[in-house]
């Protein structure tokens, strides 16, 4: 029968023991890095107009502020988009038989803050260039852009 | 020849006691055919051995084994009994790791970790409390105003747009 050293079962041990700390480290700075480099967002792509009268059921929640802000009668949700955005990756949103495009970067992501790169296209030109800083709890409305029975405006709400 | 015989003798006890390898015992067996005293020394092994085995067979005939056994058993019952702990530690496995060359590596892979990790969570950010929502906006093509409501805690930035240029059917 063969005798084993004293202390090859230990060493044994430690091996594994150092692997699985190693294995799960690598894990943990995977996953701490990936999480801190993607943002939610809740971006909603709304029609005001003055044809008609109402808000969207949808829009109960923004009720409020819209008709202390604007003027218009009307207020109907043509997207509803939950945004997963990653750093430096810009993220296109149309309206409007994509006309008007909405190009959308993770420029950075603090502890509750998200810095975010907004560029609206009108047929391939540039009308607005924004960079905002969004956090859970506040809402950044961006309006304007025409259209033939009013103006788009976009909501964005943070989800992190 | 006499020394190919004591160099053969060496591994008579081994052939004896069927521990020596193929090549040997044939060695051996070419040997004992030619070798007349290293037959007689085989022979007497043989004669040694059964010597001893008789008395010994009958002895171990004589004696109680069951009751040995019983006595064994008696002795591990009354054993003081193991605390859960003690028991589950082998089953585990953890008694290497109670060893300093293993706890020492892994508290300080542990703190290394949480230094790391609380660099990332615990990290003083800038407050933005008090700083502006927009950090700029531009176009080149319109006026843009940009307001908030902090109460609401709604900011506001809007595009003065021409209204669009429709295209009527002629």
């Amino acid at each position: 029968m063969a005798i084993r050293g004293a202390g090859g079962g230990s060493i044994a041990v430690m091996k594994r023991v150092v692997a699985l700390i190693a294995f799960f480290s690598l894990l943990f700075i995977l996953f701490t890095s990936v999480a801190f480099a993607q943002v939610q967002t809740q971006l909603r792509v709304i029609r005001a107009s003055n044809v008609g009268q109402g808000v969207d059921s949808s829009l109960k929640e923004l009720h409020n502020e819209l008709k202390t802000l604007f003027n218009f009668t009307s207020y109907r949700l043509l997207r509803d988009e939950n945004l997963n955005l990653s750093l430096n990756q810009p993220v296109s949103i149309s309206a409007r038989e994509r006309r008007i495009i909405m190009e959308i970067t993770l420029m950075g992501r603090h502890k509750n803050v998200a810095e975010l790169r907004i560029r609206v296209n009108r047929e391939g030109t540039e009308i607005l260039n924004t960079q905002v800083r969004l956090s859970p709890g506040r809402t950044v409305l961006i309006g304007g852009p025409k259209v033939r029975e009013g103006v788009i405006i976009y909501a964005f709400y943070a989800h992190f | 020849m006499k020394d190919f015989c004591s160099s053969v003798s060496k591994l008579l006890e081994k052939y004896f006691d069927q521990e020596v390898t193929d090549k040997e015992r044939l060695l051996v067996e070419g040997h004992l055919q030619d070798c007349p005293a290293c037959r007689d020394a085989l022979r007497s092994m043989e004669e040694l051995r059964t010597l001893i085995k008789v008395p010994v067979e009958e002895a171990a005939q004589k004696e109680d084994f069951p009751w040995v056994w019983q006595k064994i058993e008696r002795e591990i019952r009354s054993q003081e009994k193991l605390t859960w702990w003690q028991s589950l530690r082998p089953w585990l496995g953890l008694s290497p790791l109670l060893k300093k060359k293993i706890w020492i590596p892994a508290v300080a892979t542990i703190m290394v970790l949480l230094f790391i990790s609380a660099q990332i969570f615990f990290k003083k950010i800038p407050s933005y409390s008090g700083a502006s929502v927009v950090e700029y906006v531009e176009s080149e093509t319109n006026n843009v105003m940009v307001y908030d409501l902090e109460k609401a805690r709604v900011t506001v930035i809007w595009l003065f747009e021409e209204p669009e240029e429709e295209v009527s059917p002629s």
